[in-house]
């Protein structure tokens, strides 16, 4: 069966290689839809991925990271006082103009206050960079901020709202969906800057708990502590949640679910038509095997493999062309595009899934295969 | 080659549809070709219609704005960002000679929460402010309502909003940061990329709305000046502009909206993301329509040889074969064309986006139909050309 396949495919090289291309074609687009589906939700999820947290406690308003609602301090002072607890961090956000960027224009910032004496935001960009947080009027600036910014330097001095702040360096974390240019500000910068917003309203609190503590067991006893105003959340829980939102709550999962399925029914087409064609230029062939007493399933067998032979061949240069191409996506859109083990595997699968629903529509063909008509 | 020219010119005279007779002969090939073309042009329309639908959707709020001349922030880099002006400047712009009149419209986008009469949580929405006596909208639904607003704490609200804001819903009150509301009317607008959905009101509805602004009334997030009827736009635009103060920017409507689409294009990436889709779209479809193309010859490369040995001239069987790519590109983006108004409407009535057909989408795919199914034809017509009627017989 696989023999005669391969004959089949070899045979006719010229027709084989644009079965290959119309595969490969059909496969990358799998792979570009895939991977921009998966990257909006990993977008929402790059500050989370650079946090040092095992349970996060947010406002009973949470909707999504950008946007998390606020709760009072005391809330993360109860969940310190819990034996459970090693450490609970407070995490504020905020919006600002920043008042020096190109020509007239003043880009919202979005701001991310903490501690620079914590190890909660994990980068070795901010690490490193933390001692020079705690001086005055002194600010990090994520390395992905649009360059309608200006330019973002060490030493450069901006204004943002109504105070000067100097720029002590850049981090490397991503923007994701908190806005067009991200800073860091230690606490007392932050309550400097926004002395209406003060620190009295947490956005974030990253809990670690003590080696060897169930997370879940401490989310429903720290619950108590908390109140009902805060929720708090495990990591897999969080990653869920924003996962759904992003998918659910935006346009995104639609468009690029429907991209999806649609490039799916390309790729079947494309399969298709080339196996068809195949199985009507050899349908003497195989009308002359059935004579000799090949059975249907057999026949069905080679059309099956010749769909699955095109179909892996193809994958290979998808995938090749798929990871420069992500590289390419990740540059011009800042979306977290990463071909990971389980992307692979997926698209492999839809793949497979293509090779055997267009060998199916392409048996029918095949029954038609008579050997009293070509003889 | 004595014969040909005269069999040639009486085909030109009585012409033989020998591509449509070539493409009709086999029912169950052509609509396995129309199939295999049309998804790959069903492909490109569902990519050209995100492309439309995404800046659609952040436009078409400002396309829905009532005026001629815009006046704004010069520091505002896109019109979903706060940076008030005062009042005071539209009396400036109202003693502008041309100038019939000159209305605020209040935005927000950052701190009005909505609660849903769905699920009683609270969501942020974008909330729109304007004088009831001088609507600023071309929505006739809110100009419609507009007179209710007059009634403190009175809202229009978006019933395309997103669902889960239960703006769809027909609650008459909720309430909007704690404060209660109630709804007087809706109207259909939709959510963009910023927003999930609207709220509009009064003025002083919206200042008792917005935190921290008890007794300082809100600044302007845009003047929306209508010209006097024969007053030339270009005179009136540059008696603003010396008039006003330079952090001002004056804008006409179109400005206005070029403006807010070069930053979508800038920041989004849309176009490249969307632009890939379709691209992929195409090298399919060519890849599909000169496998039916090159199947189709070799399938009747004997005939072909006939009529070239009886005459015909290469040209002719080319055309023949162009036509018939022709005719199967049609074949493929009819159906698929069709298909899409059905899938733009699911997805617009899915997503709430502003999914459209526009004759700029027809008429851009289907010149890269006939594009693909042509220029694989090209390649294809190898066959023909070569074709010897000594090698056939």
């Amino acid at each position: 069966m696989t023999a005669l396949a391969w004959r089949i495919l070899t045979d006719d090289k010229g027709r084989t290689g644009l079965a290959l291309a119309g595969i490969f074609m059909a496969i990358l687009l799998v792979f570009i839809q895939l991977g921009l589906f998966f990257a909006v939700p990993q977008g929402g999820m790059l500050l989370y991925d650079h946090m040092r947290f095992d349970l996060l406690l947010v406002s009973n308003q949470y909707e999504y990271q950008a946007q998390p609602g606020a709760f009072p301090a005391s809330r993360l002072a109860a969940a310190r006082s819990s034996p459970d607890v090693a450490q609970a961090t407070p995490l504020y956000f905020g919006v600002v103009k920043w008042k020096s960027g190109v020509g007239d224009v003043w880009p919202d910032l979005f701001v991310i206050s903490f501690d620079p004496g914590s190890d909660v935001l994990t980068p070795p960009s901010i690490i490193n960079h933390r001692a020079a947080l705690m001086r005055p009027d002194t600010i990090l600036v994520d390395s992905a901020t649009r360059p309608m910014f200006g330019p973002i330097e060490a030493g450069r001095v901006v204004d943002i709202d109504d105070r000067k702040e100097t720029i002590a360096g850049q981090y490397v974390l991503g923007t994701g969906f908190m806005g067009l240019g991200v800073a860091l500000f230690s606490e007392a910068n932050f309550a400097r800057l926004l002395p209406h917003r003060g620190l009295a309203m947490v956005n974030l609190g990253a809990i670690r708990l003590k080696p060897g503590v169930d997370p879940v067991r401490a989310a429903a006893d720290l619950q108590k502590l908390t109140g009902p105003d805060t929720q708090l959340f495990s990591r897999a829980v969080l990653a869920r949640r924003e996962t759904s939102y992003w998918t659910t709550r935006t346009s995104v999962g639609l468009i690029f679910g429907s991209g999806l399925l649609i490039s799916i029914v390309v790729g079947i087409m494309v399969v298709y038509q080339i196996v068809s064609t195949q199985v009507s230029r050899q349908l003497p062939q195989f009308a002359t095997l059935k004579a000799i007493g090949y059975g249907d399933s057999a026949l069905a067998g080679t059309v099956a493999v010749m769909s699955l032979l095109i179909a892996i061949a193809g994958f290979a240069p998808a995938l090749a062309a798929a990871a420069l191409l992500y590289d390419e996506i990740r540059e011009k859109t800042l979306l977290p595009v990463t071909l990971s083990v389980s992307h692979i595997a997926e698209v492999f699968a839809a793949a497979l899934v293509m090779a055997a629903i267009s060998a199916l529509l392409a048996v029918g063909g095949l029954r038609r295969a008579d050997p009293a008509d070509v003889f | 080659m004595a014969v040909a020219f005269p069999l040639a010119g009486r085909t030109r005279a009585h012409p033989v549809p020998l591509a449509w007779r070539t493409i009709t002969a086999n029912r169950w090939r052509l609509a396995r070709s129309s199939a295999g073309i049309g998804f790959a042009v069903l492909l490109m329309l569902a990519q050209l219609g995100f492309e439309n639908a995404f800046f659609n959707a952040s436009l078409q709020v400002l396309r829905a704005l009532d005026g001629d001349i815009f006046l704004q922030s010069v520091h505002k880099y896109q019109f979903a960002t706060q940076d008030p002006l005062p009042i005071s400047l539209l009396a400036t712009a109202r003693a502008v000679p041309g100038v019939a009149s000159a209305a605020p419209l209040y935005a927000d986008w950052y701190d009005l929460f909505w609660k849903s009469p769905r699920d009683g949580k609270s969501y942020l929405v974008r909330g729109f402010a304007f004088d009831p006596k001088t609507p600023v909208f071309t929505l006739p639904d809110v100009n419609a309502g507009s007179a209710q607003l007059q009634t403190p704490g009175a809202v229009l609200t978006d019933r395309r909003a997103r669902r889960f804001l239960g703006m769809d819903q027909d609650a008459r009150q909720s309430e909007i940061n704690g404060v209660k509301v109630e709804i007087v009317g809706q109207f259909a607008l939709g959510p963009d990329f910023v927003s999930d959905g609207t709220v509009m009101m009064s003025p002083a509805t919206f200042a008792s709305l917005m935190h921290g602004a008890a007794g300082n009334p809100p600044g302007i997030a845009l003047g929306v000046i209508k010209l006097a009827s024969g007053a030339d736009p270009n005179t009136v635009l540059k008696a603003l502009r010396k008039a006003l103060p330079t952090d001002i920017a004056v804008m006409t409507k179109d400005r206005l909206i070029a403006f807010e689409r070069a930053f979508q294009a800038d920041v989004s990436s849309a176009g490249p993301i969307f632009a890939i889709g379709t691209i992929v779209g195409f090298v399919v479809g060519m890849l599909i329509s000169y496998q039916i193309t090159f199947t189709e010859v070799s399938d009747q490369l004997p005939q072909y040889a006939t009529l070239k040995a009886i005459g015909y001239p290469t040209g002719y069987l080319m055309r023949v074969v162009l036509e018939q790519a022709a005719l199967n590109a049609a074949a493929g983006w009819i159906p698929a064309w069709l298909l899409s108004l059905g899938l733009y409407r699911l997805i617009g009535y899915i997503a709430l986006l502003p999914m459209r057909m526009s004759p700029g989408i027809t008429f851009i795919s289907l010149g890269l139909t006939l594009g693909m199914c042509l220029l694989s034809a090209v390649i294809a017509v190898g066959r023909v050309i070569r074709a010897d009627p000594a090698a056939v017989f």
